[in-house]
């Protein structure tokens, strides 16, 4: 993906190579961790795990992070729940990067033209939205797939739509509402919460931001010399989007993808705090931050682990996100 | 992109949580600030004045005795509306509004004589027209009490709550200042049932039926003046100047500030901002315990609050009596109350240690690993803990309320039932949830449930929790809905004998009943603690009031002044 002198760039830049050094570190305690934990990090130990007064015991040989409010190892714990925190940031990056990507580059690409879209397609995408409305996710997602299907499958009439202006409007509204409240709002409407639910309702609310940055890209390649003649000598729009467009704004979409990982985190973090993530006893670094926070005197491990481990991770894929960034665009920022 | 901060923007964030990570062990190590002396030797004579300040990790919803209610809105209700009788310090049921009262006709007729010359909290003279229209306004159907039932003894109950007749014909009014209850039959427990905030007389304000938008106005020491109540934040109760007692309460004003973590109220009950800290987490429950300078302001409360694991008997595999026998055998107690040792006792019965007719030699519900084995065989459920083999084959749904400690106790059953074969799958839900699936049919298998004695009588756990009557076609509070023809003629005999030995033997053999049958796994007793600063006088445990405001008084030194006045600066 990148080529040797952005590699050399990237190499270069100090901060860079700590984020990815400290991405790699998390992601190899999330997989090895369960692994090498001597504890079950769900099963409660009453002989070693509670100290004389009857607290949870602190760091030491037998738990090195110390034992949790039921006495289970926080080490087992942090791993456990790191692998279950990071596979729902990537999942739910994964997702929102692909709406947002299909979005910012069709915006993009129509900008200032007219679209005859199939009735089945707009159909589907109208049902979406009213899907979104009521805080169904996946029916919303199965709505547009049905759409797009019924389009290809079968010739349905079309209507001329200006798809950029729809669109952007579409991420507008959804701008206008704080991220955080909105992926709330969703995570207490749902009456079981699973990873599933969790990754579907963080990436179906996380891709505005891409949609935007890969709008702008699209514009300002779709606009270079050589697309331009492209298009004048009959090349395909699938063509032009794949020649063209893609390779130019992977850059753009890599970066964006990478600092999108930090925010699914904390809105992660933030939903399972708030006791609308998964249920116990399954853990994760925002509910174990929650479940210690009374005790943060008393046994300040229950809440510096899982900090901590938010913390590197939301730092580490910032600094990775920038690196990659100054790498793959040195004249930007 | 939008939210997306840049690394300069987080910069200060992350600094910000790093700092607290560090700081956060350091604090380790500090001891409990201080407590703020008070100003005069201990036998100093009560002083007018001041404003107490307490805080609740919990809100208060309705404050209408009509309504519905929980613990925080009863200790509240209780500084607000004065009863015809209540309990006085040693349990015993004296009269308050009530100048005197007799009993008659066998104990089926209460005739109460008022007080003269009370003032309600809007001025008018307290009647036993109010009386009556108070009982009606609170027992009316259209009102959303939901311990209503509770009264069901008085004559023309039925016919009144089934909207046959327009009054409560066993209230009488024989005076200006003459009540009497007829009763059905003879009851026991009347008198204690009166001590509850449900039937006090309520301000003409109130109307003749429940309302929601109406501002609590009773006869109590305290009242809400408009405004004083903001929902979800704070609340301020101020002096009743026409309190029917002379000089009290001594207090201006109390204030409550809902929703506030745990660990902030320590900290503002550290930094004299609070002068009461009531249900301090574990951690710092054992630490205000074993510090001497503290030691002599906490107040354990009584053992009035049983906790049990409820399952509903008509959904599987709890309709099976052998599968609850298991659960019953398989939770060892002495773990739960290792969540916090502080306020938890293991519990293996229904009545919890500090209510009367507890009986130790009760032998309950014991932790008994082979025997929860053999029920789960015997209910065609055998499992084998070495391959993990049988069991119930499907996840049994657990409702939890979110925020509390319930929740640490479900994670806790759920290993010790994985261990028979039984698999709970945890369901965060918030207050209102949890009501609304718990108590009606049908919706879930098993759930996390707690009472609290409302008056001191057995029968305020018995017949609530697990009478056939208590379960009601819209909601209940026998959760398990449990139904035995023989525990229910065992309870309904228990309100009609006077003799109190006899009457503690009928709710043993109802105990041992439910002991049996297992519609709740009992978990453990709560008995909660509270500290206060020096300077709160009048503070005194009390067998059913968790706290009584109108005897408290404030004897704030100059060091606690100035924490008044500068709080945190200081």
């Amino acid at each position: 993906m990148l080529d040797p002198r952005a590699r050399a760039r990237f190499a270069r830049n100090r901060s860079a190579v700590a984020g990815a050094t400290i991405v790699g570190v998390l992601v190899t305690f999330a997989l090895v961790g369960p692994l090498l934990a001597r504890h079950d990090p769900f099963e409660s130990d009453f002989a070693a795990g509670i100290s004389r007064d009857l607290l949870p015991v602190g760091p030491g040989k037998a738990f090195p992070l110390g034992a949790d409010r039921l006495f289970r190892d926080v080490l087992a714990r942090l791993a456990y729940a790191g692998r279950l925190s990071l596979a729902i940031a990537v999942a739910a990056t994964l997702l929102a990067t692909a709406i947002g990507a299909v979005t910012g580059i069709v915006a993009g690409y129509y900008e200032g033209r007219r679209v005859r879209v199939p009735w089945a397609a707009s159909a589907g995408a109208a049902a979406a939205l009213a899907a979104l409305a009521m805080g169904r996710p996946l029916v919303a997602l199965l709505s547009i797939l049905a759409g797009t299907l019924c389009a290809l499958v079968r010739r349905s009439p079309a209507i001329a739509l200006d798809l950029d202006g729809i669109l952007m409007r579409f991420v507008d509204v959804l701008l206008a509402f704080p991220f955080l409240l909105l992926v709330m709002s969703i995570g207490a409407a749902l009456q079981h919460t699973s990873a599933v639910t969790i990754f579907v309702t963080l990436g179906a609310t996380g891709w505005l931001g891409i949609a935007r940055v890969l709008r702008a890209k699209t514009l300002q390649v779709r606009s270079l010399e050589y697309v331009v003649a492209s298009r004048a000598l009959g090349q395909s729009t699938p063509s032009l989007l794949r020649k063209h467009i893609l390779p130019n704004i992977a850059g753009p979409l890599v970066v964006s993808a990478t600092v999108l990982v930090a925010q699914m985190i904390v809105a992660d973090s933030v939903l399972s705090y708030l006791g609308a993530g998964i249920a116990p006893p399954t853990p994760t670094w925002g509910r174990m931050l929650f479940e210690g926070q009374d005790y943060v005197i008393a046994a300040p491990w229950l809440v510096a682990a899982p900090g901590t481990a938010i913390l590197l991770a939301v730092w580490g894929f910032n600094m990775l996100g920038e690196g990659l960034r100054d790498a793959l665009d040195p004249h930007d920022g | 992109m939008r939210s997306i901060p840049t690394m300069g923007e987080l910069s200060p964030a992350l600094s910000a949580v790093a700092l607290a990570l560090v700081a956060g062990p350091l604090a380790c190590g500090q001891p409990l600030a201080a407590p703020l002396a008070a100003a005069h030797p201990a036998d100093a004579a009560p002083v007018r004045g001041g404003t107490l300040r307490m805080a609740s990790y919990t809100d208060v919803r309705n404050l209408d005795p009509a309504g519905p209610s929980d613990g925080l809105a009863q200790q509240v209700a209780h500084e607000i509306f004065a009863g015809l009788v209540e309990y006085d310090a040693r349990g015993h049921v004296v009269p308050d509004l009530a100048d005197h009262f007799d009993a008659e006709d066998g104990g089926r007729t209460y005739r109460f004589v008022l007080r003269q010359g009370v003032r309600m909290q809007d001025g008018e003279e307290l009647t036993a027209d109010d009386v009556k229209r108070s009982v009606e306004r609170a027992l009316h159907p259209s009102a959303p009490s939901t311990l209503a039932s509770y009264f069901a003894d008085i004559a023309g109950y039925e016919d009144f709550v089934s909207n046959k007749a327009a009054h409560l014909s066993g209230v009488v009014v024989e005076g200006r200042y003459v009540v009497t209850f007829h009763l059905g039959h003879p009851d026991a427990a009347f008198l204690s049932l009166l001590t509850m905030t449900t039937l006090r007389p309520v301000c003409r304000t109130a109307g003749d039926r429940y309302v929601d938008t109406w501002l609590p106005c009773g006869a109590g020491p305290f009242r809400i003046l408009p405004g004083g109540w903001s929902r979800g934040n704070a609340l301020r109760l101020v002096r009743h100047e026409g309190y029917f007692r002379p000089g009290l309460p001594y207090l201006d004003a109390i204030e409550w500030t809902f929703n506030q973590p745990l660990l902030s109220q320590r900290f503002r009950f550290e930094d004299g901002d609070l002068d009461v800290l009531q249900s301090p987490t574990q951690a710092d429950t054992a630490r205000f315990q074993a510090d001497p300078r503290w030691k002599a302001f906490g107040i354990v409360q009584a053992d009035t609050i049983v906790w049990g694991e409820s399952m509903n008997t008509r959904i599987p595999p709890f309709d099976n009596v052998e599968v609850r026998r298991a659960v019953a055998a398989a939770i060892d107690r002495s773990q739960y109350s290792l969540i916090r040792p502080a306020n938890m006792s293991p519990l293996t019965e229904l009545l919890p240690r500090s209510v009367p007719g507890y009986d130790p030699s009760l032998e309950g519900q014991r932790y008994d690993y082979a025997a929860a084995l053999e029920h789960m065989k015997r209910a065609g459920y055998p499992y084998d803990p070495t391959t993990g083999a049988g069991g119930w084959p499907q996840p049994i749904d657990y409702v939890v309320t979110d925020y509390s400690v319930s929740v640490m106790t479900s994670q806790l059953l759920q290993q010790m039932l994985a261990k028979i074969g039984l698999r709970l799958s945890l369901r965060l839900v918030s207050w209102p949830a949890y009501q609304a699936i718990t108590q009606q049919p049908g919706r879930s298998a098993m759930s996390a449930q707690g009472w609290t004695m409302d008056y001191l009588d057995p029968s305020t756990f018995f017949e609530p929790l697990f009478t056939t009557g208590s379960i009601g076609s819209e909601s209940t509070n026998n959760t398990a809905f449990y139904s035995n023809p023989r525990y229910d003629a065992l309870v309904a005999n228990a309100r009609l004998t006077e003799h109190t030995a006899a009457r503690y033997a009928l709710y043993r053999e109802a105990n041992g009943i439910v002991c049996d049958e297992a519609p709740w796994a009992f978990t453990y007793g709560q008995h909660d603690f509270d500290v206060h600063q020096p300077y709160v006088r009048g503070l005194a445990v009390h067998p059913v009031e968790r706290l009584l405001a109108r005897e408290i008084w404030l004897d704030r030194g100059v060091g606690s002044r100035v924490h008044a006045l500068f709080g945190g600066l200081w």
